[in-house]
C-alpha cells in the first residue's frame, strides 16, 4: 500500500470527468466532476435526491454512467461491475451496513472478490490490522449480534484488507451513538495519516468541520460548490445547500391563506414527552385548520413518529392526545376510528392497491362502516362518494373502474390522499405527499391541502423538501435524530431556517426544550 | 460459553438429536425397530432422499426454491434407464441422465437470476413441463427389464449393513460440504442467500451463484434418479412424483432456513434419514403408511412456522435497536449528549 503510494505520487486516486447518468426521463447527475489525492477526505454534501448515491453507485460499478470517464491513479477504467471497482482499491461503507448476519466477523470481512492473498495469509494481516487500529472485535461472533457501530468496523476492516486505498462513507454516523462516532473519527484520521482517501457523505455539518479536508456540494445532479475547507464557513455551505434560483424567491405561503387563531383553539393532537423507536421525548401541539410542517432529512426519525402516532410502532414513552381522547399506544384501527390518518411515504409500497380500481382504493378504508353495506358492497354508495373525490380533487381517470397502477403518480397521490379523507379525520399526516410528482400534479395536491385547512382538519406535513414546507406550513418544526430541534412561527418559516436546522446548525436560543 | 449451548446454536446438532429421539421413541413402542439391520435400512434407504436434498439445499441456501427436482429426477431416470435397457453402455446412460439434470438446472437458473421470475412459480412450471416430457418420452409406458446387473447394485453392501450406495452418498455430501463451508467460491451461495445486496457490494458473482446452485440441484436430482432405477427396478411415468416436497421438508427439518443463507448440507442429509424413515416407522408403529404425506406436510408446516416467528421476532428487534440506537438513549443521558456535542 505504501509502497504504491511513493510509486504514483503526483497521481490522483480517483479522477472523475463529466459523469451524467439517465433514470428512465429523469436526469440525476448533470456532468459530474471530482479528484480524491491521497490522504483526502472529501465531505460530500447535497439534499435529498441530489444524486449523491447514484454517484457512488457508479463509482462502486453497480450503476454504468451514460457520458463522462473515470481514472484511478491516471489510468482510465471502466467501472461495469462492483467486483473490478474493489480490485482497484475502492470500497464502500453503506449508510445501512450489508453484512451476512449469519455468517461469524471472519467469514464476513474475508467473503467475496478483491483479495491477492490466500487466507491464511489474510487472516494474519487481518489481526496486524486490528492491532494497528486498535479495535477489538470477537471473530467468531455472528454478525447479527453486532451493534450498528462494530458492523461499521467490519465494514472498514473488509475495505481496508482489500487493501483499499479508497474509502467511500455513505453517512456512517447516521446510526452511532456519540461514542461510537468518536472512536470511528479516530480511525478515520488514522486512515488518512496512512494515505487513505475518502469520500464522506454526510448529512451533518458540524461533521465536515470535524474531519474533513476538502468538501463539495451537491445540489440537482451537479456539483454547486468544492474546494479546501478553511475556504468554507457554515453559513455559506447553507446557502450551497438551497437549490440555486431559491434565493430571491422565497414564497411566504399563499397571502389569502387564513390566519390559525392559536389564542383560542384547542390542539387537535398533543403529544407529550412522546417517544418511540426512532424518536424521544417529542412535544408538539397540532391546531385544528392549521398546516404544520415537519421539516428534516430522510432518516431524521419523521415517518417513525407518524407511523407510531398511527399505532404501527410500539409508543416507549410519553402521551398523545387526540381532541381530549388519549390515544397513546391505540391499534391503528382504533386510531383511524379516533379520527387520525396517515398517508404513507411510498404510496407503491404503504398506500396503494395497484391493482384494483379507483373506486375500490378510495373506499377501502371504510369498508367496515354502515354506509358501504353490512354484508354486500352498496356498489351505489361506493360510486357516488367515488365520484365526490374525483371531481372535488380532480382526479384524472377514464372511469371508476380504472386501475389505479395505470394512473400518473401524482393522480395515485391523489386517490391515496381521497381514501385517507373518506375516513373524515379530525388529523391527518401526509408523509413526502409530492415526491416523485411532476409539478403540474403537486401545485394540484397543493390546493387539496389547503382545502383540507379551510375544513378544519389538521394536517401534518412531513417534507424533506424545504420549499414545500415554506410554501405551505402555518407553523413548521424540524426534526434531528429523533428529535425535535426547532420551531418555527409563520413568519420565520424560510428555506435557510429550515435548512439550518435540518442540518443542526442552529443558534441554541432556538433550540426548544 | 458452555459446550452444551454452543452445540445448541448448531442447528444440525438439533436435528441430529431429534432424530435420535424420533428413534428412541419408536423403539420403545417396538423393539424391532432398534435391530442394527432396521436401523442401517433407515440409512440405506434415504439414499435418494439424502441427494435430493443436498441438491435443492444449494438453492434454498441462496433464498430460492425448485419444485421441479421430483420431475427432474423422473425424467433422469427414464432416460437412463432406457438407455441401460436397450443395452447402452453405463457411462452413456449415465452422462445422459446428468445432462438433462444441468440442463434442467441451466433452464431454472436462467429464468430465475437472469430474467427474474419468482422462482416457485418458475419451477412449478418446468415441473410440469419435465413431468409432461417423461409422459413423451415413455409414450407413458413403465420402463421395465432393466439388466439384472444394474438393478442388484442397490444391494451390493460396502461394509456389514452399509450399502455402496449409501456411502457413495456420504462421500458426496461431505465434499459438497466441503466445498460449501472452506472454499472461497463456496461460500458465495450462503452469502447471495444471506444479503443479496451485500453479496454484490463485496463482487460476488449474484446472478452466476444462483445459476450454479441450479445447476447443481438438477445434478443431484439426476444421480439420485439413477440410484432410483437401481433400487426400484422399473420406471413408471410418476417416478418421484411429490419428491420434492420430502426434500423441501428435510432440508427445512436439518435446519436449512427457507429464506435463505442459513443451514448446512450435513443438516440436510440428516433431515433426509428422518423424512424417509417416517413411512418405515408408521409400519414399525401398527399405521397405515398412507398417513405419510400427511405427516411430512405438517411436520414442514409446524418448522416452517416456528422458524418464520423466530425470525420475525429477531427482525422487528434489529429494527428496533437500529432505530433507538438513531435518536440516542433516553432521559438523563441525552442531556450529556447536548452538551458534549
Amino acid at each position: 500500500m505504501a509502497q504504491s503510494q511513493t510509486e504514483r505520487s503526483g497521481q490522483s486516486l480517483l479522477c472523475v470527468r463529466g459523469i451524467c447518468k439517465m433514470f428512465s426521463l429523469n436526469q440525476v447527475l448533470k456532468g459530474i466532476d471530482l479528484e480524491i489525492n491521497p490522504g483526502e477526505i472529501l465531505a460530500l454534501i447535497g439534499g435529498n435526491g441530489a444524486g449523491k448515491s447514484t454517484l457512488m453507485k457508479i463509482i462502486m460499478g453497480i450503476y454504468q454512467p451514460d457520458q463522462g470517464e473515470i481514472e484511478i491513479r491516471g489510468e482510465k477504467v471502466s467501472l461495469n461491475r462492483p467486483s473490478v471497482a474493489l480490485t482497484h482499491g475502492i470500497y464502500m461503507v453503506p449508510q445501512e451496513p450489508m453484512l451476512f448476519p449469519n455468517m461469524t466477523v471472519e467469514e464476513n470481512i474475508l467473503v467475496g472478490v478483491g483479495f491477492d492473498a490466500p487466507g491464511a495469509e489474510l487472516r494474519r494481516r487481518l489481526a496486524q490490522l486490528m492491532d494497528d487500529i486498535g479495535w477489538h472485535l470477537d471473530l467468531s461472533r455472528k454478525a447479527s449480534s453486532l451493534s450498528i457501530a462494530e458492523q461499521q468496523l467490519v465494514e472498514i476492516l473488509r475495505g481496508l484488507l482489500r487493501n483499499a486505498e479508497l474509502l467511500i462513507f455513505d453517512e456512517p454516523t447516521s446510526a452511532l451513538t456519540f461514542d461510537e462516532v468518536e472512536s470511528l473519527f479516530r480511525c478515520i484520521r488514522d486512515l488518512q495519516k496512512k494515505g487513505i482517501g475518502m469520500i464522506y457523505i454526510t448529512h451533518r455539518l458540524t461533521e465536515v468541520f470535524d474531519i474533513a479536508t476538502h468538501v463539495a456540494i451537491m445540489c440537482d445532479g451537479v456539483i454547486t460548490l468544492h474546494g479546501p475547507i478553511g475556504d468554507f464557513t457554515r453559513e455559506m455551505l447553507v446557502k450551497g445547500l438551497l437549490p440555486p434560483n431559491m434565493q430571491e424567491q422565497e414564497i411566504k405561503g399563499t397571502a389569502e391563506a387564513t390566519m390559525v387563531d392559536y389564542k383560542n383553539a384547542k390542539p387537535i393532537l398533543e403529544l407529550q414527552n412522546y417517544s418511540g423507536y426512532g424518536f424521544r421525548g417529542i412535544n408538539l401541539k397540532i391546531y385544528p385548520g392549521e398546516i404544520l410542517g415537519v421539516a428534516g432529512v430522510v432518516g431524521a426519525g419523521r415517518t417513525e413518529l407518524a407511523t407510531t402516532i398511527f399505532g404501527k410502532d410500539k409508543v416507549l414513552g410519553g402521551k398523545a392526545i387526540l381532541d381530549g381522547r388519549d390515544i397513546t399506544g391505540l391499534s391503528t384501527k382504533k386510531v383511524l376510528e379516533a379520527g387520525v390518518n396517515y398517508v404513507p411515504e411510498d404510496r407503491h409500497l404503504n398506500g396503494l392497491f395497484k391493482i384494483s380500481d379507483v373506486a375500490a382504493n378510495t373506499t377501502s378504508a371504510i369498508l367496515n362502516r354502515m354506509v358501504m353495506g353490512k354484508v354486500f358492497l352498496n356498489r351505489k354508495a361506493e360510486h357516488d362518494l367515488t365520484q365526490e373525490y374525483v371531481e372535488h380533487f380532480r382526479i384524472k381517470v377514464t372511469g371508476q373502474d380504472q386501475l389505479t397502477g395505470s394512473l400518473s403518480g401524482g393522480n395515485q397521490q391523489k386517490v391515496v390522499i381521497a381514501r385517507a379523507l373518506s375516513t373524515k379525520p379530525k388529523l391527518v399526516i401526509l408523509d413526502e405527499p409530492t415526491r416523485g410528482i411532476d409539478a403540474v400534479a403537486r401545485g394540484e395536491v397543493y390546493s387539496i391541502i389547503h382545502q383540507l385547512k379551510e375544513q378544519g382538519v389538521a394536517v401534518m406535513l412531513i417534507s424533506s423538501d424545504m420549499e414545500e414546507i415554506v410554501e405551505l406550513s402555518d407553523r413548521a418544526v424540524t426534526v434531528y435524530q429523533g428529535r425535535i430541534n426547532g420551531e418555527f412561527q409563520k413568519e420565520e418559516i424560510n428555506q435557510d431556517n429550515l435548512m439550518a436546522a435540518a442540518f443542526d446548525v442552529i443558534s441554541r436560543e432556538q433550540v426548544v426544550s | 460459553m458452555t459446550l452444551l449451548k454452543k452445540m445448541g446454536k448448531v442447528r444440525e446438532i438439533s436435528s441430529l438429536f431429534f432424530l435420535i429421539f424420533l428413534f428412541g421413541l419408536v423403539g420403545l413402542m417396538n423393539s424391532d425397530f432398534l435391530t442394527p439391520t432396521s436401523l442401517f435400512n433407515c440409512f440405506n434407504d434415504s439414499v435418494v432422499f439424502t441427494l435430493l436434498a443436498v441438491g435443492i439445499a444449494f438453492v434454498i441456501l441462496t433464498g430460492e426454491i425448485d419444485v421441479s427436482i421430483g420431475a427432474t429426477l423422473g425424467l433422469s431416470a427414464a432416460v437412463s434407464s432406457t438407455i441401460l435397457r436397450d443395452g447402452g453402455s453405463a457411462v452413456v446412460a449415465v452422462l445422459a441422465a446428468v445432462l438433462v439434470g444441468c440442463l434442467v438446472g441451466l433452464f431454472n437458473g436462467f429464468g430465475i437470476a437472469k430474467l427474474g421470475i419468482p422462482s416457485l412459480i418458475f419451477t412449478l412450471g418446468t415441473n410440469g413441463l419435465v413431468r409432461g416430457l417423461v409422459y413423451v418420452y415413455t409414450g407413458g409406458a413403465w420402463v421395465e427389464n432393466l439388466p439384472a446387473g444394474f438393478t442388484r447394485l442397490a444391494n451390493v453392501k460396502l461394509v456389514g449393513e452399509l450399502t455402496t450406495f449409501y456411502a457413495m452418498a456420504l462421500l458426496l455430501v461431505i465434499a459438497a460440504h466441503l466445498i460449501l463451508t472452506k472454499t472461497r467460491r463456496g461460500k458465495y451461495f450462503i452469502t447471495v442467500g444471506d444479503n443479496p445486496a451485500g453479496a454484490t457490494m463485496v463482487g460476488i458473482p449474484t446472478m452466476q451463484t444462483k445459476i450454479m446452485a441450479y445447476v447443481l440441484c438438477g445434478l443431484f436430482a439426476s444421480v439420485a434418479g439413477i440410484l432410483y432405477s437401481s433400487r426400484i427396478g422399473f420406471i413408471t411415468p410418476t417416478a418421484g412424483n411429490g419428491y420434492e416436497m420430502k426434500a423441501i421438508a428435510a432440508c427445512v427439518l436439518g435446519g436449512v432456513s427457507l429464506s435463505g443463507g442459513l443451514g448446512s448440507l450435513i443438516g440436510a442429509s440428516i433431515g433426509a434419514v428422518i423424512m424417509s424413515s417416517i413411512s418405515r416407522i408408521l409400519v414399525f408403529l401398527g399405521f397405515s403408511s398412507d398417513y405419510d404425506n400427511t405427516i411430512t406436510g405438517i411436520l414442514l408446516i409446524v418448522i416452517v412456522v416456528v422458524d418464520a416467528v423466530a425470525q420475525n421476532r429477531a427482525a422487528v428487534k434489529t429494527r428496533h435497536a437500529r432505530l433507538a440506537s438513531r435518536s440516542g438513549p433516553l432521559e438523563e443521558e441525552s442531556g450529556n449528549r447536548r452538551a458534549a456535542s
